[in-house]
């Protein structure tokens, strides 16, 4: 440790510290920049864009913000969307969350259609009082912690259907289409083990024997599962006439091995893979004959503004939308309104304005449940609002089969399945 | 000798850097705290992993079945009864501490590739146990966690640098002491070692045990930072991977670098975000390019041109 | 009825287990790397094939010998870029090139998993069945597909066998395996040796990616859980030791159907990390290990 020796090595490690210390400071300085310009008004997205039904909802978002844009902006103010990326994981969602907030100063947040990451998301809402809305989860415990908590949740809104809700149109599409129209008697339901799973399930063993259909066995599996051969093989053993489904995590595979082992119980219900247009090349059409629940289907105009806004979003990135891809599109107009309503961006103004929300929107007329309500914040369904739809994929189309008023097809099934009775 | 070692001047750098360091929640803003408060943490975690490496030559290719103890233990306690955070965090410590001695006793029997695969088997483990038992621990989304130790930035900022500052002191003054000199000859030549009297698997597990402790303390106050554990944060193999990583960046056997490997991963890592998938894919290349050019890492090469000179 | 389901799915899953395990061993056995980019490789392989069905409207057959195809590309590509690399590094210690090499193929085969995912999403894929149909077995209704899968995986492993017993070059190998210094004083060139077991390995994980892809389906999520369950595997039958890896995969596959049918999908992984970690503490070595 002689000093011409340190001399040579200890410059290094200055120069190494140095060089360490003026980068960090450099990146503040350029996040201070960027953070200057405050005209526009900044609608945060946080979304998992890696994902195939996620990826639709910041492309919807900005198709909706260039619209508006287009039209003259929000009394002259520009709309800009701030995407963030939370690769499905609730930690990052609320890091990108507390980034929207703090340092891009985004006015108010579109969320996930990950209900575990929406609840993360939840409280900060609250914490940062700044509007949330999410185009797709569909836990009902999100509404159900605003009408717990309401002075600090109030800043939440569920854009999407509730699970309850959601059990409710399919047991309303099933009873239509299955008991009235096959004259199926019984069904097993299989769902996986995920949060917005528990009230569906809860729904489907209420509503099922109510419309006619017995329910002789409720399978719940692993979200990560990949082998669905025992799980089939046991549904088959129970021979129930459907099999009324709960998947979003998983799609392509139960599909698939549905179609090799050539189960021959159709399936029906909710399936959130199944809505994507790349469904019937992901599974090399063993889809055919899935019956699937959604808000949106091609070519079904379940309000004058749906078409419109596929073709836009087709023209601009070449595929259609996710189903969260619509209620994004809808939620940027939602906002949008609700500012002009409000004349402020101030948060608790904003509430009150959305809560005032009657939209027409490419799904149908939105309107939030009230305060008092045990699914405040929520959407109003049934008819004249939001109904939801039954299509069923048939030669890699997806086609329409409920309700009957927009139906484009009749329902058809392939050679293995056996329906029970009636057609 | 301990004490000498504490005048050199990378010593001498580092003080001054952290002293720079724990001055920039004055002018530095909220994000880029943020940002630096997790690679604290995340350099914590490689000087742990690199005291086990560097110097008792064993690869953990499980650091994060410690972390993730530490992390897991002490937010499944603070969700479930809400002790105070100091108590939770005690726990974390103990679970990641029995975690290392559970796992040091096979592991310490086996050479080479199979010390690595147990501890990787070490991590399987611990993850299929959050994923099947996600009632308790959230499953492969996460906990959440109701207490946050602050939800102020600068306070963050500085709890994870001082802590960070104190482990490295530690950590590095156990290096340069009779027991780390002793670790660095049974991880070189491990028969000279024991032929010279020392019980080289005892010191290995105690090694082992000091790993731990760090992570796991490391692992717990993170969780309680950011409010939320998930598999994707603290248990998963990628995590891992970027302890290693930053370790083996900064310069093995250095302890100090490190910090170093961890902080530029972190940095490189937020500045690709904007590039999604890729950003991971690219911090990957970026290391795989250190391990097959640089193996000697940042620090190394420094020291490497010390002894050249 | 339900014994002979669990006996025929666990054949057709244990089969596919032994193929890759095999693959994986033999990489260790003769060039003592223990390849972690492996469920990558597996993934990539049937992630091409369904790209070339999908995107470019391949038959089967050409969409699955197309993914096989970049399986070998990608084994070649880690031995020459990473492997070989380090091997002949002087600035890494002949001790720790082993974890080195371990560390380098982890990253590679992240960077793989990510490159999958940037490309073609996280979305699962299956791959378009060469086989199609159901065949009744032990009145078993079983698709075609599974038994395809099983024919195939022991026909390349009879094939295997029958190169390293019965031609020139598989003695080479398997006497690599043992000697690498005495076949160089045979005259071979060790480095012609190795890259054919990479490309051999490559073949193998090629194949058995595909398949699987077939059968269940992959996703880039698949790489590291296929890793693990190919290590798991051939650290229970004896790291080195094939015909240990092949009974290992038999005694994993069957535990996991049995678990899956009896107890519950959802634990189906359980009984073989219990396994793992029993053998772990007991007999390190494995079943047949010899080191």
């Amino acid at each position: 440790m002689t000093p011409h020796k340190t001399g040579a090595a200890g410059s290094a490690v200055l120069r190494g510290a140095l060089g360490a210390a003026s980068a960090v400071l450099a990146l503040s300085l350029a996040q201070a920049a960027s953070a200057a310009d405050q005209a526009p008004i900044k609608i945060g997205v946080i979304a998992e864009a890696q994902a195939v039904a996620g990826s639709s909802i910041p492309q919807a978002a900005e198709i909706a913000a260039d619209e508006i844009n287009a039209k003259g902006g929000i009394d002259g103010r520009k709309i800009e969307i701030v995407s963030y990326d939370d690769h499905s994981s609730s930690a990052e969602a609320v890091r990108a969350f507390q980034r929207a907030v703090n340092e891009d100063h985004v006015n108010a947040v579109i969320a996930s259609y990950i209900s575990e990451v929406v609840l993360a998301l939840e409280p900060w809402s609250g914490r940062l009082k700044t509007v949330m809305i999410t185009p797709g989860a569909a836990s009902d415990v999100i509404t159900q912690n605003i009408a717990k908590n309401y002075a600090r949740d109030k800043y939440t809104f569920h854009g999407y259907l509730t699970s309850s809700a959601l059990s409710g149109l399919v047991c309303d599409g099933a009873k239509d289409m299955l008991v009235d129209g096959l004259k199926m008697k019984t069904a097993v339901i299989m769902s996986e083990d995920a949060a917005w799973t528990t009230p569906l399930d809860a729904g489907y063993e209420v509503c099922l024997p109510k419309i006619g259909l017995k329910v002789l066995d409720h399978i719940r599996f692993s979200p990560d599962t990949t082998d669905f051969t025992p799980i089939f093989n046991k549904i088959e053993g129970e021979k129930p006439d459907v099999i009324i489904t709960g998947i979003s995590h998983v799609g392509t595979q139960p599909t698939v091995q549905w179609k090799s082992q050539q189960v021959p119980i159709p399936m029906f219900g909710i399936s959130s893979q199944a809505t994507n247009s790349t469904f019937w090349k992901d599974t090399n059409g063993a889809t055919e004959g899935v019956i699937y629940q959604a808000v949106s289907g091609p070519g079904v105009a379940v309000t004058p503004k749906t078409l419109p806004f596929v073709a836009a979003f087709q023209k601009k990135y070449g595929n259609l939308p996710s189903y969260c891809g619509y209620t994004a599109y809808d939620d940027v107009y939602i906002i949008a309104d609700a500012i002009k309503r409000a004349g402020s961006l101030d948060a608790d103004k904003l509430v009150d304005a959305m809560e005032k929300t009657d939209y027409v929107s490419t799904i149908g007329r939105i309107e939030f449940l009230p305060k008092g309500d045990p699914h405040v914040h929520g959407l109003k369904t049934g008819k004249g609002f939001i109904t939801g739809l039954m299509l069923q994929w048939q030669n890699g189309k997806q086609v329409n089969m409920w309700p009957a008023a927009l139906a484009n097809g009749k329902l058809e099934f392939p050679s293995f399945i056996k329906i029970a009775s009636g057609k | 000798m301990v004490l000498r070692a504490f005048v050199s001047p990378v010593i001498l750098i580092s003080l001054a850097v952290l002293v720079i360091a724990a001055t920039l929640p004055l002018y530095v803003s909220g994000y880029v705290l943020g940002l630096l408060t997790i690679a604290y943490y995340f350099g914590v975690f490689s000087m742990a992993w690199d005291l086990l490496f560097g110097f008792a030559n064993e690869v953990n290719f499980g650091p994060t079945f410690l972390i993730g103890l530490g992390a897991y233990t002490a937010g499944i306690l603070d969700s479930l009864y809400q002790p105070p955070i100091a108590l939770s965090v005690a726990a974390g410590v103990l679970a990641a501490m029995i975690g290392g001695l559970v796992l040091a006793l096979p592991a310490l029997r086996v050479r080479g590739p199979y010390f690595g695969l147990t501890t990787l088997v070490a991590v399987l483990i611990l993850q299929n146990f959050v994923v099947v038992a996600a009632s308790l621990t959230g499953g492969e989304i996460g906990l959440t966690i109701p207490d946050v130790i602050s939800i102020s930035d600068k306070v963050n900022y500085w709890i994870a640098l001082g802590f960070m500052g104190v482990s490295g002191a530690i950590l590095f003054g156990l290096t340069r002491s009779p027991v780390g000199l002793i670790l660095q000859a049974s991880g070189q030549d491990p028969v000279q070692a024991g032929a010279l009297g020392f019980n080289v698997t005892k010191h290995k597990l105690a090694a082992f045990l000091v790993s731990a402790f760090f992570s796991g303390l490391a692992g717990a106050l993170m969780a309680f930072y950011l409010g939320a554990a998930s598999v994707g944060t603290f248990i998963d193999v990628t995590v891992g991977v970027q302890v290693i990583i930053g370790a083996v960046l900064g310069g093995r056997r250095t302890i100090l670098g490190a910090v170093l490997g961890a902080v530029f991963l972190v940095a490189l890592g937020e500045t690709l975000r904007p590039l999604g998938d890729l950003a991971t894919f690219i911090v990957s290349a970026v290391a795989l390019v250190v391990v097959l050019f640089f193996p000697a890492g940042l620090l190394g090469m420094v020291k490497g041109a010390r002894a050249a000179t | 009825m339900q014994f002979g389901q669990i006996l025929i799915d666990g054949f057709a899953i244990s089969s596919l287990y032994a193929l890759g395990a095999t693959g994986f061993t033999l990489i260790f056995g003769v060039t003592g790397v223990l390849n972690l980019s492996h469920g990558a490789i597996m993934v990539a392989a049937a992630v091409a094939a369904w790209a070339a069905s999908g995107n470019f409207g391949a038959g089967a057959y050409l969409a699955a010998a197309f993914g096989v195809v970049i399986a070998l590309l990608l084994a070649l590509l880690t031995y020459y870029l990473i492997v070989r690399r380090l091997q002949l590094s002087r600035a890494v210690r002949e001790e720790e090139k082993e974890i080195f090499i371990l560390t380098a193929t982890l990253l590679w085969g992240i960077m793989i998993q990510e490159a999958i995912a940037y490309l073609f999403t996280n979305n699962a894929k299956t791959v378009l069945p060469i086989v199609d149909g159901v065949v009744t077995i032990l009145g078993v209704r079983t698709p075609a597909n599974e038994i395809f899968t099983a024919f195939v995986c022991w026909a390349t492993i009879g094939g295997l066998w029958l190169f390293v017993n019965h031609t020139l070059a598989g003695k080479a190998v398997l006497a690599a395996s043992m000697n690498p210094r005495g076949v160089t004083l045979l005259g071979i060139e060790l480095k012609t040796v190795y890259v054919g077991v990479w490309a051999i390995y490559g073949a193998l994980a090629g194949v058995a990616g595909v398949l699987l892809g077939m059968f269940l389906g992959v996703s880039s999520y698949s790489a590291g859980p296929l890793t693990a369950s190919a290590f798991s595997i051939v650290v229970l039958g004896g790291l080195g030791s094939v015909s240990g890896s092949l009974i290992a995969a038999y005694v994993v596959g069957y535990l996991e159907t049995l678990t899956a049918y009896l107890i519950s999908p959802a634990y189906r992984s359980i009984p073989a990390l219990l396994l793992l970690v029993a053998v772990m503490y007991v007999r390190p070595r494995g079943l047949m290990g010899r080191r």
